[in-house]
């Protein structure tokens, strides 16, 4: 019984090179009062995301990370975008104002802004041995306006995802996890519909393939919270499931910027079959964004002598 | 109309009159007997011939590829060596188009693509991309490939221009997998909503497809693609009543088609290109649901003359329903592309 065990710990004790990639064996550059701004502004950097789902990471101590996207085709006249502001807090833990995923009544992919705070798990990180962090976000309130009633949509979410290498496979790396999302939907405004609440237990996966040191591939699918309710009905409000699947690269041009890309699926699941299937490519969007990331903490060691390793 | 008409003829004798000029196949190096560079299909091949305005061999474009891949064929090599001074990553690239189609190469990153064309028929369009991070394009254009009738008995088929689509490409270069792997882009093109004689129409469509190399001076490029339109407007002839239908509403057999292309180089500087593709066609007032959105057969021919490794000019013939066999449908066209690695320059500077 304790053989199995200790077979165990020893193969991860002689293994226990983190399988790290090369730009992310640090998170954030060292602070340090001789270092020229274009050698801090070279990193390295970590991202704590792929494109809408969080990872096990974080962006480290002293660091700002600025994120935006936009999609350009989704829905005529309408440029949904999502946006991030995470700011280091220590070594293991990060602060946030995102948007998470959601999809609006009028079937857009339309996110929710929250506030949160993701952690890194502190375990030892070994090959081959997932790693593990929770986000929590706490929802803010979207209102929409149809006609003269007021939409109001929030969503908070714990994220509990896993970040998993290979040294065999050292170009691939897997997340995933799971998102419980409590979802509520109430209407005001000419209607006074009590608030409709449900929690949704909403499956995310990933992977990012390293194909040259600035680019990956990245894909994600998830479940996210999906809102109905027809306007100028008499129809309550209801959550279900959609499917949301991106397919893209996240380049970094320079270290500390890194351009995103991906087309984008939307499949609605809930309740019923859905209205239209995978082959309704004109439901398919474009998504462009980018990630700036501040090392505030060296760029004031290096101007003031502040924050100093 | 006899001003443009003009315009298009004058454009076309100056584009002959510039691409009739062939040098002589220049010859080659001591080390290799290939092309150029293979720059936006995958990498650059060391000990290639030397480029237009290009270094060493350290200056070869990072494209993501194998070092050891074949060289590009298409290489616009030179006639002769012209002076020679570190600049940086540059020369010609794979194109992501043959004429109408897509290829599997995309641009090496940070690299502008940007494509002009017109033809007889009066059609101006543009297409504009940038490749990220070897392994993604995005793109901005114009076509004039979608057209419009009234019903199937219309003899006058118009055209719809401009039809704005953005693009998103990623894909695997050629080689970069395994030996002899051809070059793989799944590619996403969607138009913004176009309002035309009161009625909304939009196009979309999903294309994966290959490209490879067949030895040093051709190469061919299959692909298949998944299309979806849609039209709102009163196409049940009651001007009250509107109404949407898409094409993804209706069978596989409509919206799955094949596509292709051949590029063969018969001279060092030009190319011979055939492809055949597929393009909307919208019927506002046929009876039939089924013909209200058809796909089309167009089949594209012409040559390609690199004027220089940032510049190339094509010109052919469209025939854009080769299912109509109507010749007098058909277009000529002429456009030229040019390629810029000056955004590439300034972000390996910045590193």
């Amino acid at each position: 019984m304790v053989r199995p065990l200790v077979s165990l710990l020893t193969a991860l004790t002689m293994t226990r090179v983190a399988a790290a990639d090369p730009i992310e064996m640090a998170a954030g550059p060292e602070r340090n009062k001789d270092h020229t701004v274009t050698k801090i502004m070279r990193g390295p950097f970590m991202t704590s995301r792929l494109f809408s789902m969080p990872t096990a990471d974080v962006i480290g101590a002293y660091m700002l990370s600025l994120s935006g996207d936009g999609s350009l085709l989704q829905q005529t006249g309408l440029l949904t975008s999502a946006g991030v502001l995470a700011i280091g807090f220590g070594d293991l833990a990060q602060l946030e104002y995102r948007h998470s995923a959601a999809i609006s009544i009028t079937g857009v992919n339309a996110p929710l802004p929250g506030v949160g705070v993701q952690v890194k798990i502190p375990i030892p990180e070994y090959a081959n041995v997932p790693v593990f962090g929770v986000a929590f976000r706490l929802g803010v309130p979207r209102t929409e306006t149809f006609g003269g009633t007021d939409v109001i949509e929030q969503v908070t979410d714990l994220y509990i995802v896993g970040r998993w290498r290979f040294t065999r496979f050292d170009w691939l790396t897997l997340h995933g996890g799971t998102r419980i999302s409590s979802a509520a939907i109430s209407l005001g405004g000419d209607r006074d519909v009590d608030k409709v609440k449900k929690t949704l237990y909403l499956p995310t996966a990933g992977y990012d393939i390293r194909m040259n040191p600035s680019a990956r591939i990245v894909g994600e699918v998830a479940l996210a919270p999906q809102f109905h309710w027809m306007p100028g009905t008499e129809e309550q409000p209801s959550i279900g499931y959609g499917l949301l699947g991106r397919l893209g690269v996240r380049w970094a041009i320079v270290p500390s910027v890194i351009i995103d890309g991906s087309i984008g699926y939307q499949l609605e699941v809930a309740n019923a079959a859905p209205p239209s299937g995978a082959d309704a490519v004109l439901q398919w969007d474009i998504r462009l964004g980018a990630e700036v990331f501040v090392p505030w903490g060296a760029l004031a060691c290096r101007a003031a002598g502040m924050f100093c390793d | 109309m006899k001003k443009s008409c003009g315009l298009i003829l004058t454009t076309v004798l100056l584009t002959a009159a510039i691409a009739r000029a062939q040098p002589p196949p220049p010859p080659p190096p001591p080390d290799e007997g290939g092309g150029g560079d293979a720059a936006g299909g995958g990498g650059s091949g060391s000990g290639q011939p030397a480029q237009i305005g290009s270094g060493s061999a350290g200056d070869a474009p990072l494209t993501g590829g194998d070092p050891s891949q074949p060289a590009d064929p298409y290489a616009t090599t030179p006639g002769v060596d012209t002076p020679k001074k570190r600049v940086g990553p540059r020369g010609p690239i794979n194109l992501p188009e043959v004429l109408t189609t897509p290829t599997g190469w995309l641009l090496p990153a940070a690299v502008i693509y940007s494509r002009t064309s017109i033809d007889t028929g009066g059609g101006v369009t543009s297409d504009s991309r940038v490749g990220l991070g070897d392994v993604a394009e995005f793109g901005l254009a114009t076509t004039d490939a979608v057209r419009e009738r009234d019903n199937l008995q219309d003899k006058q088929v118009d055209r719809i221009q401009p039809y704005v689509t953005a693009s998103f490409r990623v894909g695997v270069a050629e080689d970069r997998l395994f030996d002899q792997q051809p070059g793989v882009t799944l590619g996403y093109r969607k138009s913004f909503e176009r309002n035309h004689d009161g009625y909304k129409t939009r196009i979309a469509e999903l294309t994966l497809v290959a490209s490879k190399h067949l030895g040093p001076n051709a190469a061919i490029h299959v692909g298949g693609a998944l299309w979806d339109a849609s039209v709102e407007g009163s196409i049940d002839g009651d001007p009250d009543a509107r109404r949407e239908i898409a094409l993804h509403e209706g069978p596989w057999s409509n919206k799955l088609k094949a596509f292709g292309g051949i590029e063969v180089r018969p001279l060092p500087r030009s190319q011979i290109l055939v492809d055949f593709g597929w393009s909307p066609e919208f019927c506002y007032r046929c009876s039939d649901d089924r013909d209200k959105i058809r796909l089309r057969p167009t089949l594209s021919w012409g040559v390609r003359y690199a004027v220089a490794d940032f510049m190339n000019i094509e010109s052919g013939v469209r025939v854009p329903d080769i299912a109509s066999a109507n010749l007098l449908d058909a277009q000529i066209f002429g456009q030229v592309t040019f390629t810029s690695w000056a955004l590439r320059r300034a972000v390996d500077s910045l590193k």
